[in-house]
């Protein structure tokens, strides 16, 4: 059995035994879920650890059959790139439940079923990025859908239904579309090596281009509402305000992600021409997702739409590397990636207790926090200053990489999205300068600073902010090899050899 | 000659005749009305519209319309069978008593749970 | 000279076997005393589908053009079929016998004093058992007949007794005898266009039996004009039974009206055995001229598909909302009809067990929620049913999941194999547009959803009766197949492969 499966199964088993404690015990069932999502995470630092860097194929493999009549495996595995995204899966889980340890109790459910979601949720993370057939990687697509939607509905707050709804309506959509895709994918496949849906078999379809180009659009419309681009990004400022803070941690910084990830594993792999067809398209569409999630998220008063909108543009610089098709850009989006997971936790995980503590979302409602709470100021303002991609900084590092990658190929582009940079120093400086520094407001006097428990979670976000800063070889290290094989197995090249000749 | 020439010529002198008959009787018929030319039915049983329930029939007359069809469907397969008996032999007597027995269940159902009595 | 016709009883025994009960029924009806009749209606039912099934089990892997002087086909999509309408037949008795649903004396006219003192007596309606017996023995015998006459006659009796049952409701009598009346009306004059339709192939082949009209089809006549009138009417018929638009317009109505659990079996069985004679006339009789009937069929699968998701959305009912999803349903299994391939066949196979099984869970879950007044359907007086019986609702909310073909449920898996069939020969428009129409569907799913378990509850008169047994059994066995079969689809997909065989 593949440690994979041992993670996605000490979930399962971890939700099973949540069920037989009684409601009432919230404290022994935020316990048991804190320590099996710990466990789990401890698992995933030690699948990247041993994972073999000299390697590009994908490891800890397991393959089982699950549906044998359509050639449907149970298959897992990881590459470089997968790995980092489960680690940062795992990673989050526990930071968010340890985070946000009250939050679940003003749910319309108990606190039993919230954390019971979650565990669900974190199977269906893993097994998302962990899946290498393409029909699990959809039923995961799917099935990850619906405890988010539990966990907006029931836990959230102001229109959250509504937004719950928006949330699953605009996902299921673009996958089910991804479905159609699939099956056409699986039915060209009958016809030429057999009925399958591995990835690495599929890959070697001979696919004819226009058919190639509508099978894309199937797999990148449903891939481009996930990650959210410009224009199909509408649902997620709404999900955002709605949800519970680690909600959101989770939709932004995991869920999100599928949809870049799909475009890397899914789009390219399965079909280079229809890529290379679409590409300066979905560039465009990436360098309008970085302006309009910029200038967007300077107008935003509620202090969690600003970070959903900062995402939007983030996005559009980690779709603009992944289709830049040079290995910098490639490195770069996946670094980002998961860079950007752990600066958007920290910013909504600082901004929810913000917002609990003041009981507005309303950035104007704050106001010299620097003074009266002093932590959660700095925290604040670093994970602000990441997101905004500041040298020394974990996003920094990425985005250059991105924006080196991109230039190679599209320098126009390139300096169209360095003009995001600058927007995001307006974006991240104008609320910092609000909420945390000035005059101190009457009302924020009494305001505590962050507790033990606070401080105990947010402090390993900080500590990798800072660390992937400056170190960002462990994890760039682990994404090369299998972003290399990306872009050189799918029939690119990278054009900065010709550009020095 | 096309087949459907002969079906096509009869739909027409049935139509025809239709139309013959009503449009003769318009013309040449007597006009005399009266209270029973008016009614929905020029024979038959008068409509009550006293009865129970508002001008509705007893659902008597149902009960025994159904019944005659159970044993006029019953004579309508016996006349065959007679007719073959002998060729049929030991599986065609079988087979009608089977059926018979059959009709027989729905027979007795019908009067055992009262369908005939009238009143 | 005749010659004595053979009959291989063994073959035609589950459906011998089923009428033979009806008749007892009726019997035991007209004889037995009336305060024991209950037990021993559902005894004799029960133990002649348990009976049915072991015959089916024991004929699996026969099959035979000449069980009955060629109007019987028995192959394995037959026995298949048969043994799936036995299955959803007992279950459905199981809900059916909880006998508070159906009215005390059908005779006695609505609100009057008569219908007082038989309610007040206790009495019941008894008939309901061999009327449901008959029911099913048209139901196999439609999945197996093979000629034109046999077809109908089966028509007629698996109809009557369904029109029969739609009338019997308990509570709001006025609107299931309507329904009752509807679903007669519109169903005596779509079997008149049945049997019109049977006609004019009739007249083109000059027999009545399939195989002679499937060789009259393929051998010179296909293109006559005649061949697809006869087509057209004889599929008219049989869209009706499976309620594809637009032949729809009964369904809302009698689901609704009709007693919840006869509802249930309607809704599965019939879709089974409509679409068992649908999948048999198209495959094996006219599958040679499929380029003259795809597109029809392709447009009827889409409207279908569509329509009953876009109007479910509207409906404020929850019985009204599940007979629109029955709607598109249909649309979905007759884009297997259009793959016309056998994964198709077995794709379709595998959709209708695992749709009549969730179908029947979730009309078996809506006699449980109840007020003072009996069942409660108004799906507004369903918000916050999430907070008083989370097993249940919860238990609803993933048969919905399922029939909106949300993946780890046995809809999806029916889904994608009937879509992917239908990609396979070409289809790939009607895939597209089933593919669009199931996220249509997804929003009221999601609505009810939604209702139930995040909505404020205006009122507290709702409540969830203790289910019987016997509804406990049937609710819960149909329930636990959703979920297995939606994780290890493989059990019921490996049978479906090796049965999907017609023979002509």
């Amino acid at each position: 059995m593949s440690i994979l499966t041992v993670m996605m199964l000490i979930c399962v088993i971890g939700a099973g035994m949540l069920f037989f404690i009684p409601t009432a015990k919230t404290v022994l069932v935020k316990q048991i879920s804190l320590a099996i999502s710990i466990l789990v995470a401890l698992i995933g630092i030690y699948l990247v650890g041993s994972l073999d860097k000299t390697q590009s194929g994908m490891q800890f493999v397991e393959i089982r059959n699950w549906i044998p009549t359509f050639g449907i495996n149970y298959s897992v595995g990881v590459d470089g790139i997968s790995a980092v995204l489960i680690l940062m899966s795992v990673l989050l889980v526990p930071i968010v439940l340890l985070a946000t340890w009250n939050e679940s109790e003003n749910g319309r459910w108990s606190v039993r079923t919230f954390q019971i979601l979650v565990l669900i949720l974190e199977v269906f993370m893993i097994g998302v990025f962990a899946a290498t057939d393409l029909f699990l990687f959809y039923v995961f697509f799917e099935a990850m859908l619906i405890p988010v939607y539990f966990l907006i509905a029931g836990y959230g707050s102001g229109e959250r239904a509504a937004a719950a709804v928006k949330f699953l309506l605009y996902s299921l959509f673009g996958g089910l579309l991804m479905l159609a895709a699939i099956i056409g994918t699986y039915v060209i496949a009958g016809n030429q090596i057999g009925k399958t849906f591995d990835i690495e078999k599929l890959s070697t379809l001979q696919i004819d281009q226009t058919t190639q180009n509508l099978l894309f659009l199937g797999f990148f419309l449903a891939f481009a509402i996930k990650a959210p681009l410009w224009p199909f990004h509408t649902w997620l400022p709404d999900a955002a305000r709605s949800a519970t803070t680690g909600t959101s941690v989770l939709l932004v910084g995991v869920l999100d992600k599928v949809g870049t990830y799909g475009m890397i594993k899914f789009c390219l792999k399965l079909f280079p021409e229809a890529s290379r067809y679409f590409t300066p398209w979905i560039i465009g569409l990436a360098l309008v997702s970085i302006i309009y999630g910029a200038i967007v998220a300077i107008g935003q008063k509620d202090i969690r739409g600003l970070i959903a909108f900062t995402s939007i543009s983030h996005f559009g610089f980690i779709t603009m590397g992944i289709f830049a098709m040079t290995t910098q850009g490639m490195s770069g989006a996946n670094l980002y990636m998961f860079n950007h997971a752990f600066s958007t936790a920290a910013l909504f995980l600082i901004a929810g207790w913000m917002i609990a503590r003041r009981k507005s979302a309303n950035i104007a409602d704050f106001g010299g926090l620097q003074r009266v709470t002093p932590v959660m100021a700095w925290s604040f303002f670093i994970a602000g200053l990441s997101s905004l991609a500041l040298p020394g900084l974990a996003s920094f590092v990425s985005e250059f990489l991105v924006l080196v990658g991109t230039f190679t190929r599209y320098p126009v582009a390139a300096v169209i999205g360095t003009i995001g940079i600058i927007l995001a120093a307006l974006y991240i400086l104008i609320p910092v300068q609000r909420a945390l520094h000035g005059q101190t407001l009457k009302s924020n006097e009494n305001l505590s600073d962050l507790d033990i428990r606070e401080r105990v979670a947010i402090a390993p976000v900080i500590l990798l902010i800072i660390l992937l800063g400056l170190f960002p070889k462990p994890i760039l290290d682990l994404i090369n090899p299998a972003a290399k094989t990306v872009i050189t197995s799918n029939g690119f090249s990278d054009p900065v050899s010709k550009v020095k000749k | 000659m096309n087949p459907y020439v002969p079906i096509l010529a009869i739909g027409a002198i049935g139509f025809g005749f239709a139309v013959f008959s009503v449009a003769i009787a318009f013309i040449t018929g007597p006009k005399r009305y009266n209270r029973a030319k008016a009614d929905a039915y020029e024979c038959g049983i008068e409509p009550s519209p006293s009865a129970a329930g508002g001008g509705r029939f007893p659902v008597k007359y149902f009960l025994t319309a159904m019944l005659f069809i159970v044993f006029d469907i019953e004579i309508v397969f016996l006349y065959p069978w007679a007719v073959t008996f002998d060729q049929l032999g030991l599986f065609g007597l079988v087979e009608m008593i089977l059926f018979i027995a059959t009709v027989f269940v729905a027979y007795t159902y019908v009067w055992r749970r009262g369908g005939l009595e009238w009143d | 000279m005749l010659t004595t016709p053979s009959f291989e009883y063994l073959l035609l025994s589950p459906m011998l076997i089923i009428l033979a009960a009806a008749v007892i029924g009726v019997l035991a009806e007209a004889f037995l005393d009336r305060n024991h009749l209950p037990v021993i209606q559902l005894f004799i039912s029960v133990g002649a589908i348990l009976l049915a099934l072991i015959q089916i089990y024991r004929i699996k892997s026969s099959s035979s053009t000449s069980a009955a002087i060629g109007s019987v086909v028995i192959d394995k999509a037959t026995i298949y079929l048969q043994g799936t309408i036995l299955i959803i037949g007992l279950l459905a008795l199981l809900l059916i016998s909880d006998q508070e649903q159906f009215v005390a004396q059908a005779s006695a006219i609505p609100g009057s004093r008569e219908e007082q003192e038989s309610t007040s007596k206790g009495s019941i309606q008894t008939e309901i058992y061999p009327l449901l017996s008959f029911a099913l023995a048209g139901m196999m015998l439609f999945t197996c007949a093979s000629d034109l006459i046999t077809l109908f006659v089966a028509l007629e009796v698996f109809s009557l007794p369904l029109y029969l049952l739609a009338g019997l409701s308990r509570r709001r009598r006025l609107l299931s005898q309507e329904a009752a009346l509807k679903y007669f009306l519109l169903g005596a004059y779509s079997s008149a266009f049945f049997l019109f339709g049977a006609a004019f192939l009739y007249g083109i082949s000059g027999s009545v039996y399939l195989v002679d009209i499937s060789s009259a089809v393929s051998g010179g006549y296909g293109n006559d004009v005649f061949v697809l009138i006869g087509l057209i009417f004889i599929s008219v018929g049989l869209l009706f039974k499976i309620s594809a638009v637009p032949f729809h317009a009964w369904t809302p109505d009698v689901y609704q009206g009709a007693p919840t659990s006869v509802t249930a079996f309607m809704a599965a069985a019939t879709k089974v055995a409509a679409f068992g004679a649908i999948l048999r006339i198209f495959y094996v009789v006219f599958s040679p001229i499929a380029n003259q009937w795809r597109p029809i069929i392709s447009v009827i699968a889409i409207i279908t598909m569509v329509f009953g998701s876009a109007v479910a959305i509207a409906q404020r009912d929850v019985k009204r909302m599940l007979a629109y999803s029955s709607i598109a349903h249909a649309g979905f299994i007759l884009t297997a009809v259009l793959a016309l391939n056998k994964s198709g066949l077995s794709a379709a196979l595998f959709y209708l067990t695992t749709y009549g099984l969730s179908t029947l869970a979730a009309f078996g879950i809506i006699t449980l929620i109840r007020d003072a007044t009996g069942e409660v359907t108004d799906l507004n007086k369903w918000a916050g049913l999430g907070k008083k019986s989370p097993l249940i609702a919860g238990s609803f909310a993933f048969l919905l999941l399922s029939f909106a073909g949300i993946p780890l449920t046995s809809g999806f898996i029916g889904k994608f194999a009937i879509f992917s069939a239908a990609y396979e020969t070409g289809n790939i428009a009607v895939v597209v547009f089933g593919v669009l129409s199931s996220a249509l569907a997804a929003f009221f799913y999601i609505r009810v959803i939604l209702l139930m378990f995040v909505a404020q509850s205006q009122n507290d008169s709702i409540s969830i009766a203790i289910p019987s047994v016997k509804s406990r059994i049937a609710i819960g066995a149909t329930t636990a197949a959703t979920v297995i079969l939606g994780l290890f689809p493989s059990l019921l997909l490996n049978i479906t492969q090796s049965f999907s065989i017609f023979i002509k």
